[in-house]
């Protein structure tokens, strides 16, 4: 972490738990940087996150106030807290499983809501903390150790589904496309409303290692490869356009 | 730590509230400014006042899409500095259980009015029951304490709401008011005193708000945005908020202290009644709406001369042990009637010597007087 | 038991009878008593049986439910059927709706045919005024509540679009009461 950024981080804090190769820490820094780029008040930010790897991106390191609360449940929690106290900047930062699976209602009625929380969705695809089970956002065939034959179901496509749902900010960038992925956290910062960004982030430890990507670097050159901008999808075959994953902000 | 003396928001007078009514303004008088709740009956007319009580005052209100949103907001509310309530029943309480073992766990002061009506599951919506005592204590997994009151009447729905609070405040600590459909329904006469005495969380600058030394065992309490960079979780904490998943010591420490901070404080959380116990022989023992049945019972038995009293719980959790303990050393025996099977019965036979029956009665209805009288003359 | 009036309103879901209880129990509440007041209906809103109950008293209320009723109103057939024989023999009152109810002859308790729904229709042009016209023959017949507290509970209650309304209801249950009770 660059001395800059020391000060938003809680003294006492080490290092970060995340395993070699983890997004997290990306996304970690990227998150402080956004911040640190809109001269943000520490004093009144919240952070809430849920249970799993993602939900210790805020917890304990951040230098606000953080509120580590019960799987699932994080909306939840900062709804209470954004209502009762509106002079807080609440964002909410935990895991693809935490919101989208056992938190999935939570995440539509928040949406629809339009409660004005700044939701970043580290989704590394797979239940990491727990020992690599299958989420709602596993890739279709894709193997974990639940679906030692192949993921058999769809995954959510989580920007559509809050989207849907009533969300007035929306984005999704990996934690490869560090630029784009600050700048739409700063937007989301600066925006009144339901904000989600869907931060795709590598699971070396858990997804990779299933998924013939078992060293680290690979699944970072996974990402590169696959994450597109939605004007360069424009161009592709069906065939190309499904192994991609389409980028960019939807809406704004 | 103190409590000071307001001005009761609701007119002094005499009304004519349902006890879910009367809830409602007692949870107002004690400074309740955030509901977060679900539509259950056969508490909703509760969450229906306070939608229109919280909106007239300046308060938040908000429907949630379940009951474990609703308590889990309700606990963030309170970070953020609200005193703050929900209420439901049989369903939504079995699905609040894990947030409430949060709010144990982080000491989180927050109050839960159960308004409990005939289980197991579904069961009969509109009919009354009292089954959730053990749940209320033993609900969530772990070993944690609450606070659990009894009210038996519309004035206690008002007055246990907003001692309820007190207490949830003083102490940091979900506070519960176990009542029943028979009461939450009941409409009777209450009066609302020009003041009310409410209790403030303790502030300390800088102080750590998840340990203290000494006998009384509450940390200080900052809120959301006061500039103390807070850290409140779930997980095993130490007394500035951070993890500790390996470290036995900072497990075994925390469990016991938030036990000890309600136990070590019993004396003066628990209240009971006493009722024609002097010379009795026999004794009721009883809680809730099945207390004022008792209460009947007793009194036409004495006319015919029977030795029989009762005392009241109006504390369950934590559980008058002491008060029971007098009680079985006087009497040679004790009834407890209760809409359940036997759960009070259970504990008051951990501390007495004495025979000890349990008079249960779970087909949806109040227990009729008749049936506590015909079980007294036939022991 | 003295000092205790216990007063049942019965009929079927939509007839008003929860309000007509309310109305009767906050009435109480303005004169000084003690009350105590439940209610009970089945799962669905309208049509199905339906009850409220009044406990009155000078003191403050041990059991809050109805033992034995001093005061029946019966509002249906079926109401009546369930609950006239749960009314005290000798000093109790049934009151029941004369153009929808066909008294038992052989209790021993005192009967007030009283043609509520028939004068709601012909005289009020609406219907669901039957309940606050038993309420003030119930006055005129007992005083157990004064005419100032329940016109005081009925603008406490209800709205006002429908207030006056009620208000005439009342006058006009009070003079049937005062017909029937001679």
């Amino acid at each position: 972490m660059v001395r800059a950024l020391e000060k938003y981080i809680r003294p006492g804090v080490k290092s970060t738990p995340f395993c070699p190769g983890c997004g997290h820490g990306i996304l970690m820094g990227l998150i402080l940087r956004a911040i640190d780029d809109l001269k943000m008040d520490m004093k009144k930010m919240l952070f809430v996150s849920g249970i799993g790897c993602a939900a210790w991106i805020p917890s304990p390191h951040y230098n606000g106030d953080t509120l580590h609360t019960l799987h699932g449940r994080a909306l939840a929690f900062a709804t209470g807290a954004k209502l009762y106290n509106p002079d807080l900047c609440v964002m909410v930062v935990s895991g693809d499983g935490d919101l989208s699976s056992i938190g999935g209602n939570h995440l539509i009625h928040a949406a629809r809501r339009d409660i004005d929380l700044k939701v970043i969705c580290a989704n590394n695809m797979i239940y990491g903390m727990t020992g690599g089970q299958a989420a709602s956002t596993t890739p279709r065939g894709s193997k974990t150790s639940t679906t030692g034959e192949g993921n058999p179901y769809r995954p959510f496509d989580l920007c559509k589904l809050v989207e849907g749902a009533g969300a007035t900010y929306v984005s999704r960038f990996s934690v490869t496309q560090p630029i784009s992925l600050i700048q739409s956290i700063k937007k989301a910062l600066l925006h009144k409303g339901f904000s989600f960004i869907e931060a795709l982030s590598p699971c070396p430890t858990q997804f990779g290692r299933r998924n013939l990507l078992e060293r680290p670097e690979d699944m970072i050159k996974d990402l590169i490869r696959r994450c597109i901008l939605e004007e360069e999808a424009e161009g592709l075959t069906e065939e190309e356009r499904a192994e991609k994953i389409i980028t960019g902000e939807f809406l704004s | 730590m103190a409590s000071r003396w307001v001005k009761s928001p609701f007119p002094k007078g005499t009304y004519y509230f349902s006890g879910n009514e009367a809830a409602a303004e007692g949870a107002i008088a004690a400074g309740c400014r955030f509901y977060a709740g679900y539509p259950i009956t056969p508490s909703s007319e509760l969450m229906e006042r306070m939608a229109v009580r919280l909106n007239e005052i300046g308060g938040v209100f908000i429907q949630m899409e379940d009951e474990i949103a609703s308590i889990s907001a309700v606990i963030g509310a309170s970070w953020a500095g609200a005193r703050a309530m929900t209420a439901t029943s049989g369903p939504g309480f079995s699905l609040m259980q894990e947030s409430i073992g949060y709010a144990a766990f982080t000491e989180t002061p927050c109050v839960i009015i159960d308004v409990q009506r005939a289980g197991p599951c579904t069961g009969q919506a509109t009919k009354v029951g009292s089954g959730d005592i053990m749940q209320a204590k033993w609900g969530s997994h772990g070993d944690y304490q609450v606070i659990a009151l009894s009210p038996w009447s519309s004035q206690e729905m008002y007055d246990l709401t907003l001692r309820a609070f007190n207490l949830s405040e003083q102490y940091r600590v979900p506070a519960m008011v176990m009542a029943d459909e028979a009461i939450g329904h009941l409409r009777e006469t209450i009066r609302v005193a020009a003041k009310v005495e409410v209790w403030d969380r303790k502030k300390k600058k800088g102080g750590a708000p998840f340990d203290i030394e000494g006998e009384d065992g509450v940390p200080p309490m900052p809120s959301f945005g006061e500039g103390e960079r807070l850290s409140v979780t779930g997980s095993t904490h130490d007394a500035y908020g951070f993890r500790k998943t390996d470290d036995p010591k900072a497990h075994a420490r925390l469990v016991e202290r938030i036990n000890k901070k309600i136990l070590n404080h019993k004396r003066s959380i628990i209240e009971t009644e006493d009722y024609l116990l002097e010379d009795a022989e026999m004794a009721v023992v009883a809680y809730g709406f099945t207390a004022r049945t008792s209460l009947y019972a007793v009194k036409r038995m004495r006319k015919d001369g029977t030795k029989v009293g009762m005392l009241r719980l109006k504390t369950l959790w934590p559980f008058p042990d002491e008060a029971v303990a007098e009680i079985g050393k006087k009497v040679k025996k004790i009834i407890v009637p209760e809409m359940n099977l036997g759960q009070v019965a259970g504990e008051v036979k951990k501390y007495v010597p004495c025979d000890v029956i349990s008079l249960s009665q779970t087909n949806g209805e109040v227990i009729q007087p008749d049936t506590i009288m015909e079980m007294l003359r036939k022991i | 038991m003295t000092g205790i009036k216990q007063v049942r309103l019965s009929g079927f879901g939509g007839q008003g009878v929860v309000l007509a209880g309310l109305l009767l129990g906050q009435a109480g509440v303005f004169d000084g008593k003690y009350i105590s007041g439940s209610n009970s209906y089945g799962a669905q809103a309208r049509g199905s049986g339906c009850k409220s109950e009044i406990v009155f008293s000078d003191g403050p209320v041990d059991f809050p439910h109805l033992t034995t009723a001093d005061i029946l109103i019966a509002m249906s057939q079926g109401a009546y059927n369930s609950y006239c024989g749960d009314v005290r023999e000798e000093s109790g009152l049934i009151l029941y709706d004369q153009g929808l109810v066909t008294p038992k002859e052989n209790l021993r308790v005192r009967h007030l045919g009283i043609p509520a729904t028939d004068v709601s229709v012909k005289r009020l042009k609406n219907k669901q005024a039957a309940n606050i016209v038993f309420l003030g023959v119930l006055i005129e017949a007992t005083r157990i509540v004064s005419p100032g507290a329940i016109r005081k509970a009925i603008s406490t209650h209800v709205s006002e679009r429908f207030r006056s309304l009620n208000l005439k209801a009342l006058r006009t249950g009070m003079e049937l009461g005062r017909k029937a009770h001679g």
